[in-house]
């Protein structure tokens, strides 16, 4: 990944956000770049890192951005067990546009006129974005309404947060 | 962030900084060489944890005027300090019960 691309996809954070950190975020991949061993595998094996990283990160600073601190998105972290890697997540979108191109292919060497039929890959792009930003805001929405109703509490029954809770630690 | 378990790079960049304060890139090759080049955080990941540290008062800039704003120094404070004591405690506890626990099974 060049260092040109990594500054374009930092335009996806928040200006606040890229106004605070994205000085050294540049200087950081810049070192890191810099550092890497000179096999292909470890060049991907970056770059898919940092992509993956960006689009996670760039993700997270908006819904903490436009939501403040009233929700805490720790929320959304899963037990690792059944987390998703990243580049699963990846790899499904670039399959998922792979077919869509196919399926548009083939309708054009068919002489499918009815072309309006297979949406456009930007078109289905669009709305796959449209659908996750519903989703993500219906999740927020519940999160928040947990929240004002004091359901997050329910936590605090834990056997092992309420030991901790007595040995000290900060509310 | 307080009353739950820290996730995985939060942690790693406590334990980084425990030690001494240190720039990003220093974080992320302490967190390489701590996990013998297990976990590579990438800058994405890296910075957001410090964002999340940062407004929890966990870690704090070290300000110097010459440093340049590209590489700024970050250091653990007390109260990051005494937070990353407390995971260590309740890490310590969990280990003590799963070794019991394993133990227990074998016996």
């Amino acid at each position: 990944m060049t260092l040109t691309a990594y500054r374009w996809l930092l335009c996806l954070y928040p200006r606040s956000y890229r106004h605070e950190f994205g000085d050294e975020m540049t200087a950081v991949f810049r070192e890191a770049r810099n550092d890497l061993a000179p096999a292909v595998g470890a060049k991907i094996s970056f770059c898919r890192r940092e992509f993956c990283g960006l689009l996670s990160g760039a993700l997270y600073a908006h819904l903490t951005h436009l939501s403040g601190s009233a929700i805490r998105f720790r929320r959304f972290d899963m037990q690792r067990q059944f987390r998703f890697p990243l580049s699963t997540v990846f790899l499904m979108v670039v399959i998922f546009a792979g077919v869509v191109l196919t399926i548009a292919k083939a309708s054009t060497i068919a002489g499918d006129t009815s072309g309006s039929a297979w949406p456009s890959l930007v078109s289905v792009m669009i709305l796959m974005l449209l659908s996750i930003c519903t989703a993500a805001g219906v999740v927020v929405g519940v999160l928040h309404t947990m929240r004002r109703g004091g359901v997050h509490r329910l936590e605090n029954v834990q056997g092992l947060r309420s030991s901790m809770q007595s040995n000290g630690r900060e509310p | 962030m307080e009353t739950s378990a820290l996730r995985e790079p939060v942690l790693l960049v406590l334990l980084s900084l425990a030690e001494q304060p240190r720039h990003g890139y220093s974080i992320l090759k302490d967190i390489e060489s701590m996990s013998s080049g297990g976990t590579k955080l990438s800058t994405g990941t890296l910075y957001g944890a410090l964002q999340r540290l940062l407004d929890n008062g966990w870690i704090e800039r070290v300000e110097e005027e010459s440093t340049p704003r590209d590489r700024r120094t970050y250091m653990l404070t007390s109260r990051g300090r005494r937070n990353l004591q407390m995971e260590i405690e309740r890490m310590r506890h969990l280990t003590k019960v799963a070794a019991l626990r394993t133990a227990r099974k074998e016996a």
